[in-house]
């Protein structure tokens, strides 16, 4: 299904917007694929980590001489000056590869072993003996927030180095905000004095885990020349490339980050420390030549140890009038954090972009933070904050609409932003598909229809919910497109290929360019050796971003070859054009030459052109976009682009057992123009069908005093083939509103598909058994416990900590 | 080090391993047949999954030492020669895979499966294949390729 709006395309590509095959998909289904893990080296060492059984410990000593004697050790580290100089990270400086001084979770790394297989490392690693002094940890969030919390993570984080492009700002008064930002549109002690009906709640999500199928991995090695190369599964090159430097203080030149092909997942977790601590034991090592170190973290030390989606707190104040017109809004919320920042210094702060451009509300205020807890780092995860703070803002919503009279559809349809309205950051909003998602996801559920139960026991009901992701800048992505003497093309770009489908995006895109065949096309994988910059496979960012570069990229390479082609056509440059691996002249296509004719054939072997070297294309996209005012959030422009998306679903819950069953779900994603449309509903299935139900109804990290209590798949449930709605009961709706500066009007869609399915799951689920869920997941435990105190105290709210007042005062 | 004898993939090997080798670890790291993942390393997630004597079996979970005298195929013994098997053909066709690394057992099991059962309803497909996770598709994909693989001719003449 697609709906038009009023941008109209040009209908006659030939290679984007059509479902083309995956260009990797041979070597995917017939088992040719190699991962990061796959990889072996000759004489490769295998690294395992001493991880910290303390949640909030000072280390006294470490004493590694037993593990030191065992045969087949090569190498012990620890985290001193020589090891770990430098602090590093996203946006705050806050980690070293190995604890130095204090641990700060439990599974923080205190030291590495490399050795010549990896049972032999783990029995090292067991006999490495290390006294630590217990000191009280902190993992409530609000107790984490407060002004006087029972333990500060980082005593000395004032003087730690910070981002300077987007800096982190803390709070003088709580010691373990380790971001704060606000945004204050039009908002005073009045904001909510037109308002007749005013509701304020409070919302959480439980911690959950990316569970990328490809367990983390890092291999190094480094050269006689001093050059050290790192393989690993970073979504990000740049940003490990970075990170490797900065942590031991090397020249950026002397660093190589090679990301393989193939990449088993990201979905915003892939920050873990197997990169730098492969790359560490290959330092330490004494002598020559040191041997390369593979680094490949456990399943359940990639559950247990590595970066997660926080739990969240979200306090909110909603008013509007008794038209269902939305007055004002007052949040709260806290990104209940890790150890360290990590990429969560920057969620902190975004996950106040969903709300913000969600709805038209001219009163707005939001105070949003990040804080320190003694848990493992929680970063990025598809949504990036979002989907967390609009569970909050879409349950809110649906009270009032419900309390108000009206249907929940109608009052999204009347409040939601449509193009050129303001947002809370008073950027006029562009590219709009809000409306659109609304209606085709309503059709799509059969809004407005009853389902009959089962049986008595068995109550349905259905629910919608609107949603929205921005997408980053500051941004900037470059690449070089190189016409080869065979007329064919290749793309050197650091993207990563996580599973979404760039490489085949890329290549259908240069194949419109020049008119070749997708499969003549290349795309190199990410090598900060030869493949330029780019920020990072984040933020739905790449069709926007690194597309733009591409065309960019391909209007040079046809530039020079134009250039070379028109003196041997005679022919003016601006009258050629290229297709089928020719040049031409336009409207005389017998006037033509093939591009390997452009090249000299050479003696011994080879082409060379007279001059130039090479005809490669080269370009950056770059958009600093306006980084919003510190105290207001005002910004003309705080995003590139906003991708929306609306969900509905319809459930049946058990009220004997408390299962909740997803009889069907359904979701309209505006992503501008689909590039893919296969590859977009491969985005939204993988959004709303793992991620949005298991986050629902299934996913929760269970934590005791630190220690992760459901470290393995029989335990940290994700859905399987039968918690998923069958093929009829799921249908996808993707709304193509263009993007002026997108690359043929395309925006994004992964990370916007997951924002609206629990609060969708979760007002459907009021609609049937009328208990509003504050707190995600809502599990079989969590239904029965909530009927059972319906019935006996009338309390029709469940969880969160509800019904703890958000707001003692509203005001400044 | 103990005596093993196999196929694999239709050739016969012989090999001296250690007892404790697992399945997978034989395959993936003694024979690089490298398609055989390791995502769990305890049965539970299904990147692993081969076939042997024609039934799915999650090779991190049993010992190589017990294949002696069995049939073992991996994902590289899919294909035949250039020509793919109709499963692999519907998962490129449906778009049923996305990062790739549940791929090779996810097509072993459904391998299995349609060799089983070669005209299956969706809810005998969701059954087949609930051992097998993946977090990029959400399934939807991969039981429609399942689906829209066509029986052998002769299962139709049946």
């Amino acid at each position: 299904m697609k709906v038009k709006n009023e941008h109209e395309y040009n209908d006659e590509y030939q290679y984007i917007g059509k479902s083309e095959h995956n260009v990797n998909g041979v070597e995917k289904v017939t088992g040719a694929a190699k991962y990061c893990s796959d990889m072996e080296l000759p004489r490769m060492l295998y690294g395992k980590v001493k991880r910290s059984p303390y949640p909030h410990a000072k280390i006294i000593s470490i004493d590694t001489s037993q593990a030191q004697a065992l045969p087949g050790v090569k190498v012990i580290i620890i985290g001193d000056e020589d090891i770990c100089p430098h602090r590093f990270g996203a946006g705050v400086a806050d980690e070293y590869v190995l604890a130095r001084d204090k641990v700060r979770y439990v599974g923080d790394a205190v030291a590495a072993v490399a050795a010549e297989t990896p049972e032999i490392a783990q029995e090292a690693v067991d006999l490495i003996e290390v006294e630590y002094e217990e000191l009280t940890p902190v993992f409530d969030g609000d107790e984490a927030f407060s002004k006087n919390p029972p333990a500060i993570l980082h005593e000395d984080l004032k003087n730690y180095k910070t981002l300077r492009s987007v800096p982190p700002r803390y709070e003088e008064n709580r010691p373990n905000v380790f971001n704060y930002f606000r945004i204050r549109r039009d908002f005073d002690e009045d904001a909510f004095k037109d308002a007749d009906i005013v509701l304020e709640n409070r919302y959480e999500v439980a911690m959950i885990h990316h569970v990328q199928m490809e367990p983390h991995c890092g291999i190094a090695e480094i050269d006689g020349t001093g050059k050290l190369t790192v393989h690993g599964t970073s979504s990000k090159p740049y940003g490990m490339h970075r990170d490797i430097s900065e942590c031991r203080g090397m020249p950026s030149s002397s660093v190589r980050v090679i990301i393989p092909t193939h990449v088993g997942g990201s979905f915003g977790g892939r920050e873990p420390k197997a990169e730098q601590i492969a790359a560490s034991l290959v330092l330490a090592q004494k002598g020559y030549p040191k041997r390369p170190v593979k680094m490949w973290f456990t399943r359940e030390e990639q559950l247990s140890t590595c970066t997660t989606r926080a739990r969240y707190i979200v306090e909110i104040k909603t008013g509007a009038k008794k038209d269902g017109t939305l007055v004002a809004n007052e949040m709260r919320t806290i990104l209940v954090g890790g150890a360290y920042a990590g990429t969560g210094y920057l969620t902190a702060r975004n996950g106040s972009f969903g709300p913000a451009a969600n709805y038209k509300i001219p009163h707005f205020k939001l105070d949003a933070y990040g804080v320190y807890t003694n848990q493992r780092m929680a970063g990025a995860f598809r949504g990036f904050g979002n989907a967390e703070t609009l569970w909050g803002m879409e349950g809110n919503v649906d009270m009032i609409a419900e309390k108000l009279g009206i249907d929940p559809l109608e009052f999204r349809r009347k409040n939601c932003v449509d193009e050129g309205d303001l947002n809370a950051f008073q950027e006029k909003m562009h590219s709009v598909g809000a409306k659109e998602c609304l209606e085709a996801a309503a059709r799509d559920i059969e809004w407005g229809k009853k389902s009959e139960p089962r049986a008595p026991h068995l109550k349905v009901g259905k629910g919608i919910a609107l949603g929205n992701k921005y997408s980053i800048v500051p941004t900037a992505s470059a690449c070089f497109v190189k016409v080869h003497p065979d007329g064919r093309m290749e793309l050197r770009t650091s993207t990563v290929e996580l599973g979404q489908g760039s490489n085949t995006i890329f290549s259908q895109m240069i194949a419109e360019e020049f008119q070749i065949p997708v499969s003549n096309v290349k795309v190199w994988n990410p090598d900060t050796d030869t493949t330029p910059f780019d920020l990072g496979t984040a933020s739905s960012r790449s069709t926007f971003n690194m597309g733009n570069a591409i065309r960019k990229a391909c209007k040079d390479a046809k530039r020079q070859l134009f250039e070379l082609a028109a003196r041997e056509l005679e022919a003016n440059q601006a009258d050629l054009e290229t297709a089928d691996a020719k040049v031409f002249v336009k409207g005389s296509p017998d006037r033509s030459i093939e591009i390997k004719d452009l090249f000299i054939p050479m003696v011994i072997g080879g082409y060379t052109l007279k001059e130039g070297g090479e005809i490669i294309g080269k370009a950056t996209y770059y958009l600093p976009g306006e980084i919003p005012d510190p105290d207001t959030g005002k910004s003309e422009r705080p995003a590139s682009f906003y991708m929306f998306v609306a969900q509905a679903a319809e459930v049946e819950v058990d009220t004997q057992t408390g299962q909740i069953k997803v009889l069907k779900i359904v979701t309209a994603n505006d992503c501008g123009k689909a590039m893919n449309p296969m590859m977009v509903e491969g985005q939204q299935d993988g959004g709303v069908l793992s991620m949005g139900i298991g986050s629902a109804l299934l996913e929760e990290v269970l934590v005791d005093n630190g220690v992760m209590l459901n470290p393995q798949f029989a335990d940290y449930k994700i859905p399987t083939t039968l918690d998923c709605p069958d093929c009829d009961n799921y249908k996808t709706a993707i709304i193509e509103t263009a993007h002026r500066e997108g690359p043929w009007g395309a925006k994004g869609v992964g990370e916007g598909t997951m924002v609206s399915s629990a609060p969708a799951i979760a007002n459907a689920i009021y609609d049937a058994i009328g208990i509003r869920f504050h707190e995600i997941p809502m599990t079989p435990e969590r239904v029965l416990t909530a009927l059972e105190e319906r019935e006996k105290s009338g309390q029709i709210h469940f969880g969160g900590k509800y019904p703890e007042p958000a707001f003692k005062a509203s005001g400044n | 080090m103990e005596k093993l004898s196999l196929t694999v993939n239709g050739e016969y090997i012989e090999a001296e391993i250690t007892p404790q080798t697992t399945l997978q670890k034989f395959l993936h790291d003694n024979l690089g047949l490298t398609g055989t993942k390791e995502g769990c390393g305890e049965g539970l997630c299904g990147c692993c999954t081969v076939r042997v004597d024609g039934k799915a079996v999650k090779s991190c979970i049993i010992l190589a030492l017990q294949m002696d005298g069995k049939n073992v195929q991996t994902i590289e013994g899919l294909a035949e020669g250039e020509r793919l098997d109709p499963v692999q053909e519907a998962f490129l066709d449906h778009g049923g895979f996305q990062c790739g690394f549940c791929t090779p057992g996810m097509i072993n099991a459904s391998r299995a499966f349609l060799d089983e059962n070669p005209k299956p309803t969706e809810k005998e497909v969701r059954h087949a294949l609930s051992g097998n996770l993946c977090r990029c598709t959400g399934y939807n994909k991969i039981v429609k390729a399942v689906l829209s693989v066509d029986p052998p001719k002769e299962t139709v003449a049946k």
